[in-house]
Order: structure tokens, then C-alpha cells, then sequence
């Protein structure tokens, strides 16, 4: 995918402040590039606000935040991108445990507790797409539905059969590697012959494994029996392309962003690094939507442009203009202010920029919600090892899990979850394999091919089991900002209050039970343990277990069928600025148990019709 | 004066196991080059040399389809299949040396040399007097003392071989079984995509694809998909810039880059077992290597012969490959002045 030379630098602060755009669009991220993708498309001209440095995409770039990776001990999330005190991130390492009553400010976020979540997203060019995993489940039908089907949480203002086809051009814009007929399950509709883009990713070994050794087990659920088949995950990452995908027609997969001709990552090499970042981009980021989008040569970026205020015009409701501080360089805090104009405006930075910055605008919403009902998904991780060698660390980070519980009439009474078998190792729960190695050298003084011999023993028949509960909205959970805490531009910093519901502790609890008969039947023994000083622990019934984020944040701008329940409408427009779009995971009214990506795509393909519509 | 010599579907056959063992003998050349790049530098010299490699295998892959179609065996375990290096090349009225040898300005010339051969001048044999002594690529079967005029001269040969059987005996030429043809599923190229060779012409479009794409022929600097043709990819390392669209031959307008020639291993070239004698390590890891490389030759073959999902399997030997050849050049030869060692590819009958 070529990025063209120069995009980057075909406006400047000046001649982007001085141009009216039919669209300013905050953020380069996924929701951000396909509307910016389908607006230019049809002959829209469009600006894009990147809060962080953005040169022009070429293969080395890439490779230099790879390098970064390798180079830094501490290998979470946000490890390949370097730190940019004007664009701040959250970074997992710094989360501390918070007591009752106590503000955290050490990081960027700046933590209210009661429960320290260590969710982040990423402020670079392609956002937070660079590191996600790329798994691409659909909500379910039920999903949409909470309050009619379980007299819970909030419904949607649209149904899974009114997002369909958008899911559709969301698959073939990540180019979606996976089997139609596996997802064929809890109401999941397809069009008759659909099939996704490329065939599914090959289970690995250790699915096999998992599989063979759970065959013939179910559990009962509010009287009803579960089967634990191994299903297959879709995923953006490009594998074998199916001829009979688009009627016959085939697919191509798309490969690296360069600025030239680079013929890389048009296949999954199974490197095992797709979080957090893939080597070869095999793996979809939203760089390549923003190639395409910048082709058409109607979308302009502004680099090292922090939206800093959304102005409106008090008597009309209008947005009139996007504020942004624009820096030299992350190293200094020295910046210029302007503001921004276009027809529409869009803010697609992540369910809590997105919050923030209309909170720093003064933008509460008519109904009081912007920063409420922030939501993600509570991971809860049990790990054990395999009586014999299973191969883990071969493929990608996971092809498959059990989604039978994804669904079902016990979600009166608790969280649903879907499980991901990880084909990583214990690393996500304990940091292997640097761990192994710590502990085969320092307790048990191996060296040599005696240590190689036992990490390959150790490694490859470790079995992490990820259980993403459900949460549902609760107004109590959310996203605030004070002017007390600010960043180095005095852009106020997000300021989260968050608890994990006791519906989903319910879940979590059951998740718990349910890995321990998964152990059971498969002969792993089970090395789970949560550590009352984990800065993600909590109780339920006098049981303690280890809560991890999901970076799946949602729910801060919800859509809804009336302005005084919801921040915007199923287009994703806000009820009190019609010409202010609040776009991405901050919309959704649920988060059920489907990574949430797909979905924002989804939205994003429906909306840019929506907004298309009104600027003609 | 270019009288076919393939007469019969066994002069095709043969042209084709040589056109295999030609397309096969730049990957440990490319290969040697492209490890020997310090890891993390030169990204852009690293991705050229990447990219060249991986369509050579397609090119590999599409000669072995050809074979197939014709009802031959390609076999890539045949004692000599691997050449010995240096090994020669022809180039015009002379020859040249390919060597295995670490990446540096001599070798990018070097590998313009072989993807951009000469044609000869019509109206004048495709042959000439062979110069160099030893064994050469791209031979003229039967006949130890003529030469081809050049490599691309070779693959007319094999056009015209196609045209004139197919001309005699039809359809009949393609008897062999579709199900050992190796398709785009089982393979991901760089550029380009495999096909089924089944008819006369699939058996054109292969042709064309190899000669374009790899060998430049024509003068085109983009083949028919839109993918840089091999000397270009090259040309743009002594250039430090990139080709694009619309570009003229030698004036790349693309974005600029540099090249770092120092941060190389320093490889002894054409390294061979009885260089490395002086470490036991050493030599065992290169025997070692050549097992491995031997192992991976049998694969494709197999691949080759009625399992083309094995080349999705040979993907992991390829990475096998890698972790071999850096293990050798990652370290110093005892006594060598300081020189690395490198694979030495003396592959034997497997």
C-alpha cells in the first residue's frame, strides 16, 4: 500500500486554518480514516488532526518503532512508540494500586479508583491499531438488545440486521481472515454465500491440543447445556486469500504502507508479535485505510496538532471551529494555537479523548452524559501447563476459543464471556518468557542447553486461558477533568473513576469455575494465583481474582433514540451540535463479549453515509 | 540462424531442470547478501534484497509448474542441482563470476549484471563460444563448447522449444497432471502472482513473467502487474532512490534513501567447509547448515511433485534457513584476518 511522499506536508498550520474543509476529522485512527477514506472518496475535501508526530508512513519508520521494541526491556503494549509528553499515553507498567479514597496522578490518566484499570490506546498515525490484536468477532444480535432481551443496561437505536452489511465493508477493509461458518451461532446472521475475504488462520497446534482433550465436555447454564467446541476466531490479518470471496471475484490482500514499492506483509508469517505490533504489518492498522484515504488526494493531515476545544456558537448550536495546539517537537512544549474550520467535525479519538476533549470544551450534553458509562471489557486470565509439549509460540497470538457462552438466557443473572485460547504463553499474566528465564537461572541454575532444553520444556506447554467478561454501562464509571491536572501542552488530563460492576464479577467468578474444569479435563496444572497486592484485584463472595483492562473503552458518548438518554444518534451525531459527530467505542450503548473494533468500523461506514448525505 | 535445439519433450524437459537450477542458484547469492546486513540497518537495502529473493522462488516455482505441465519431475536434489560457487554466467560476448559474497557495491553491480541480460543482435545465433573454463549456468545442453549469448537468450530457447512441440503435437504437449501444479494459495510472492501452467499459453504468460519481472527484458521498468523489474530494484541501490510510476530507465524521481556499506558483516567469500576447519563449531554448523539446506531442497521437491502444500510448510524451513545462515556469519573465522563466516552451500546429491 503506497503512502504518497509528502502527504504529510501538503498543508501547513497556516493554509489548514485558512481553508474551509467539508470535514476536520480529530484523529488518525481507525473511525478517523474511514471517514475520511469514504468522504474523500466521493470528493469531499477533509483535514485529519494527528495529536502526534506523523511522517510520512514509510516502510523504515515502521521498522524503527520494531526496533524500538526490541531495544526496550519492558515490553507492554505501548513499547514500539516513544514518548511524547505533548501527546501523552497511558502505559500499562505505571498503573499502582489505588486505596480508598486515593487520586492517582503519576500517570497520564490520572486515577480515581476504586479499581485501577491499566487499558490504554495509543496516540500515533494508524492509533491504537498498531497494537490491537486484530481479533474480528461481531456483536451479537442480542447484544444490541440488552434491555428488551434481559432487562439490563441499554439497547441500541440499531439492530444487528441494520449494521450487517456495514460489518461487511468493515471485513473487507481489514481484509478479514476467518470461516463464516464457525461464527454461524447465537443468532450471528450472514447473507446466503457469504464468505470473509481470506480463509481462517489455521488453528494452532495448541488449539488442537485444547480441543482433543475438552471434546465431549459441556456445562449447564440456567438449565441449558454448552457445548466447548473450539471455534476459530476471524482476525484482520491477511492469510490465504478465498477466490470465492466478493462472488468469485477473489481478494487481494493489502500489504505494508510504504512510501514506495515494497511487496511486504501480504501473508501472516506467524511471528507470535502481533500485540503489540506485527512485523511484517500482515496485521491491518489503520495506516492503510489512511493510505488510500490520502491517494485521493483530497485529504490534507496536520501533524503535531492537539485538538485542544471544540467551539460553538451559542445560539445556533453549531461547532464553528476545532482549537488545536500545534507543536514544534515533542521535546519542547512550545506551541502555537489555532482553530480549524470545516462543514462537519468529527471526533474520533477514542472513548476517552473523545470525552475529555468535549469535557475540556465545557460540552456536557443536554443530558449530562459525555465522560458517563464508560465501559471495557474486565479480562480475567488463568494459566496452566500442559502435560505435554503443545508448541505455544508458534503462530499468531490466538486463532482460537470457546464463544458458546458468549450468548444465552443466564445473562439475566451474569456477565457473559468469550475465552481466548493464548498461543502466547503466560506473558500477558506473568511476563514469560523473560520470567522462565529468570526463574530456570536464578532458582534452578541452568545454563547453557540445559537452559535451553528447559525453557522449550517450560515455554511451549504454557496455556494462558483469557476470559473478556462483559461489562455493562454505569453512570458511576467515567471520565472527568479538572483543570488541576493537565499535560505538558495544559491540555487537562483524563481523570477515570472506575469499579468493575458486581454483574461482572459474577461472570469473572463463573469464568474462574469454568477454567478449573477446562484444567481438569485437559490434566494442566493450574499455576493461577492473584496477588491481593495487584493493582487489579477484587473481591466477589470473599474470593479475590486479578482484573486486567481490555482497551475496549466505550460507552462515554452513547447513542440513543432520545436526546435526553443518549450524547448521539444511531448516525452518530450529536443531538445538540448537528454538525459535531462524536464517532468510535464512546458510542456504543453495550460492549457484550466481541472485541470492539469491528464494530466501530461498522458505525463509521453507516455514519459516513449519514454524514455524505448532509453535506449534499 | 536460431534454429531450435529443443526438439523433442525431453530436450524441453532438460531446458527446464536447467532453467530450475538457474532461477534456484541467485537465492543463496541474494540470500548470502541480504543476511549479511547488520540487523536494523539498512531497512531499505534489507527490503530490496528481501523482495528479489522471494521472487526468485516464485520464478523457481513457476519453471517447476512448466515442468509439470509437460509431464516432467522437477528434481531438486540432483547431484549438481546447487552450483558451485563462484560459478559463471553468461554476459553478452563474455562471462562473469557470481560469488557468494556479503552486500557491498561490487555485488549490487553484480546482480545488475544477472538480472539485465543481453539480447543479441537479430539475425545472429543465440549462441556463441563458450570463455570460461568451468562449469556455467544456463548451459548449452550437448554441446560443452558453446554458451548461450546470455540469459535471456536461454529462456528464448525455451520459447521457441514450447512453440515448435506444440505446433507438432497440440494439446497433447501439456499431459501432465493439473494436481502437481502449485497456485497462488500455496504461495505469497512479493509481487506478482503463481499460476497454473496447463496450456500453451499459461505456459507464455510463465515465460513472460519470468523474463520481464526477472530479467528485464524488454527494457520495461514495470512488468504487466505494476512490479518493478528486478534490475531496477536493483539500480536503485546504486542510486539511493526509489523508481515510481513514469519513471525513465536510470532516473528514479521516488523518495530518496541512503545506504550504509559499512554496517555489513565482513564475509569471506565463497566460503567453504575446508575454510573452517580451524573451528570445530564453526565447520559443524556449516555441515550442519548444508543438512539443513539439503532437507529444504528435498521439501520442494516433494512440493513439487504432487504436495504443493508443502510450500506452506517450507515457509518455516525458510525461517529455518535464515537462523542458520546468521548463526555462521554472526561469527569469525580463526585466523582469517578478521573475516566472518557465511553458508557455503556445497550441497551434494540429496
Amino acid at each position: 500500500m503506497i503512502f504518497p511522499e509528502g502527504a504529510t506536508r501538503r498543508t501547513s498550520v497556516k493554509a489548514a486554518s485558512e481553508t474551509l474543509y467539508d470535514a476536520v476529522i480529530v484523529g488518525s485512527g481507525i473511525s478517523g480514516t474511514i471517514i475520511a477514506l469514504q468522504l474523500s472518496q466521493v470528493g469531499k475535501r477533509v483535514l485529519i488532526l494527528e495529536a502526534g508526530p506523523a511522517e510520512d508512513a514509510t516502510i523504515s519508520g515502521y521498522e524503527n518503532y520494531m526496533q524500538r521494541f526490541y531495544g526496550t526491556a519492558e515490553k507492554d503494549n505501548q513499547a514500539p512508540f516513544p514518548p511524547n509528553p505533548n501527546a501523552p499515553m497511558p502505559r500499562s507498567p505505571g498503573v499502582k494500586k489505588i486505596a480508598a479514597g486515593e487520586t492517582d496522578a503519576s500517570n497520564y490518566i490520572v486515577q480515581k479508583g476504586p479499581f485501577a484499570t491499566d487499558s490504554v490506546y495509543t496516540r500515533v498515525l494508524g492509533g491504537t491499531t498498531m497494537h490491537w490484536e486484530a481479533k474480528t468477532p461481531r456483536f451479537l444480535p442480542e447484544d444490541f438488545a440488552m434491555q428488551q432481551q434481559f432487562s439490563l443496561g441499554i439497547d441500541w437505536p440499531l439492530d444487528y440486521d441494520q449494521l450487517e452489511p456495514y460489518y461487511r465493508q468493515a471485513e473487507h477493509e481489514f481484509g478479514v481472515s476467518g470461516d463464516v461458518e464457525e461464527q454461524k451461532l447465537l443468532g450471528l446472521r450472514f447473507p446466503p454465500g457469504y464468505v470473509y475475504p481470506m480463509l481462517k488462520m489455521p488453528h494452532s497446534y495448541l488449539d488442537q491440543k485444547v480441543d482433543e482433550g475438552l471434546r465431549g465436555t459441556s456445562v449447564e447454564l440456567d438449565g441449558k447445556q454448552y457445548d466447548l467446541r473450539i471455534r476459530s476466531f476471524p482476525q484482520g490479518r491477511n492469510g490465504i486469500p478465498n477466490p470465492a470471496y466478493d462472488n468469485g471475484k477473489g481478494f487481494v490482500p493489502v500489504g505494508a504502507v510504504s512510501t514506495h514499492q515494497v511487496d511486504a506483509g501480504e501473508r501472516c508469517q506467524g511471528n507470535n508479535n502481533c500485540v503489540p505490533l506485527c512485523p511484517v504489518q500482515a496485521k491491518y492498522h489503520a495506516g492503510k485505510t489512511l493510505s488510500k484515504a490520502l491517494q485521493t488526494g483530497l485529504v490534507d493531515i496536520l501533524p503535531q496538532s492537539v485538538a485542544s476545544k471544540v467551539n460553538v456558537d451559542a445560539a445556533s448550536g453549531k461547532v464553528t471551529g476545532i482549537e488545536l495546539k500545534h507543536y514544534r517537537s515533542p521535546d519542547s512544549p512550545h506551541h502555537e494555537t489555532v482553530t480549524v474550520k470545516g462543514k462537519l467535525f468529527v471526533l474520533g479519538a477514542n472513548a476517552i479523548e473523545n470525552a475529555r476533549l468535549m469535557l475540556a470544551s465545557g460540552l456536557h450534553g443536554s443530558s449530562g452524559l459525555v465522560g458517563k458509562n464508560l465501559m471495557d471489557h474486565a479480562y480475567l486470565l488463568c494459566w496452566g501447563l500442559m502435560p505435554e509439549v503443545c508448541g505455544t509460540m508458534r503462530g499468531t497470538n490466538v486463532t482460537g476459543g470457546i464463544v458458546g457462552l458468549r450468548g444465552g438466557s443466564f445473562r439475566k443473572q451474569q456477565a457473559a464471556f468469550a475465552m481466548d485460547i493464548h498461543n502466547d504463553g503466560w506473558g500477558w499474566a506473568t511476563g514469560a518468557p523473560m520470567s522462565d528465564v529468570e526463574m530456570l537461572v536464578d532458582e534452578r541454575n541452568k545454563f547453557g542447553t540445559d537452559l535451553r532444553k528447559a525453557l522449550i520444556d517450560q515455554v511451549s506447554r504454557q496455556l494462558l486461558l483469557a476470559f473478556m467478561v462483559e461489562v455493562l454501562p454505569e453512570t458511576g464509571n467515567s471520565v472527568t477533568v479538572n483543570p488541576r491536572y493537565t499535560d505538558a501542552l495544559g491540555n487537562p488530563r483524563p481523570i477515570v473513576t472506575y469499579n468493575i460492576p458486581e454483574y461482572t464479577m459474577k461472570g469473572v467468578a463463573y469464568a474462574r469455575d469454568f477454567s478449573k474444569l477446562l484444567f481438569q479435563r485437559l490434566g494442566a496444572e493450574d499455576f493461577t494465583h492473584y496477588d491481593p497486592s495487584d493493582y487489579g484485584y477484587a473481591t466477589y463472595n470473599g474470593i479475590g481474582y486479578s482484573i486486567r483492562g481490555g482497551n475496549h473503552l466505550a460507552g462515554t458518548h452513547l447513542m440513543g433514540t432520545k436526546k435526553e438518554k443518549s450524547v448521539v444518534n444511531s448516525h452518530q451525531q450529536c443531538w445538540d451540535h448537528d454538525n459535531l459527530y462524536l464517532v468510535g467505542g464512546g458510542s456504543m450503548p453495550s460492549i457484550g463479549t466481541a472485541n470492539i473494533t469491528p464494530t466501530i468500523a461498522a458505525l463509521c461506514f453507516r455514519s459516513a453515509k449519514h454524514m455524505i448525505a448532509q453535506l449534499s | 540462424m536460431n534454429l531450435s535445439h529443443i526438439k523433442t519433450v525431453e530436450d524441453l524437459k532438460h531446458y527446464l531442470y536447467l532453467a530450475m537450477q538457474l532461477e534456484h542458484a541467485t537465492i543463496p547469492v541474494y540470500t548470502t547478501a541480504l543476511y549479511s546486513i547488520v540487523p536494523g540497518s539498512n531497512p531499505d537495502a534489507s527490503h530490496i534484497l528481501r523482495v528479489v529473493a522471494v521472487e526468485e522462488m516464485l520464478h523457481l516455482t513457476l519453471v517447476a509448474n512448466m515442468l509439470n505441465a509437460i509431464g516432467g519431475k522437477p528434481d531438486l536434489t540432483r547431484k549438481g542441482f546447487v552450483p558451485t560457487f563462484p560459478t559463471a554466467l553468461p554476459d553478452g560476448e563474455t562471462d562473469f563470476e557470481v560469488s557468494l559474497m556479503k552486500f557491498s557495491q561490487e555485488a549490487v553491480e553484480t546482480f545488475c549484471k544477472i538480472e539485465r541480460p543481453g539480447a543479441v543482435a537479430e539475425g545472429t545465433s543465440r549462441h556463441r563460444k563458450k570463455v570460461s573454463k568451468g562449469a556455467q549456468l544456463a548451459p548449452v545442453p550437448h554441446d560443452d563448447s558453446l554458451s548461450f549469448y546470455s540469459i535471456g537468450e536461454f529462456y528464448e530457447e525455451i520459447r521457441h522449444g514450447f512453440d515448435n512441440l506444440y505446433k507438432e503435437m497440440g494439446d497433447k504437449l501439456f499431459c501432465g497432471d493439473p494436481k502437481r501444479q502449485a497456485t497462488a494459495e500455496y504461495y505469497y510472492s512479493g509481487g506478482g502472482e503463481l499460476f497454473a501452467v496447463t496450456d500453451i499459453k499459461s505456459a507464455e504468460a510463465a515465460i513472460n513473467l519470468i523474463a520481464v519481472q526477472g530479467e528485464g527484458l524488454g527494457g520495461a521498468i514495470y512488468d504487466n502487474e505494476g512490479e518493478l523489474s528486478h534490475y531496477y530494484r536493483f539500480d536503485q541501490l546504486r542510486r539511493g532512490r526509489y523508481y515510481q510510476k513514469g519513471d525513465k530507465s536510470h532516473e528514479p524521481t521516488g523518495p530518496t534513501f541512503s545506504v550504509d556499506w559499512t554496517a555489513v558483516y565482513p564475509l569471506k567469500t565463497n566460503t567453504r567447509l575446508a575454510d573452517l576447519t580451524g573451528s570445530k563449531e564453526l565447520y559443524d554448523a556449516a555441515a550442519a547448515f548444508n543438512r539443513l539446506y539439503a532437507d529444504f531442497l528435498k521439501q520442494l521437491t516433494a512440493a513439487y511433485n504432487g504436495d504443493p502444500a508443502l510450500l506452506i510448510k517450507a515457509v518455516h524451513s525458510m525461517f529455518h534457513v535464515r537462523d542458520g545462515i546468521l548463526q555462521l556469519m554472526h561469527n569469525r573465522i580463526p585466523g582469517s584476518d578478521s573475516l566472518n563466516a557465511s553458508p557455503t552451500f556445497e550441497i551434494g546429491g540429496v
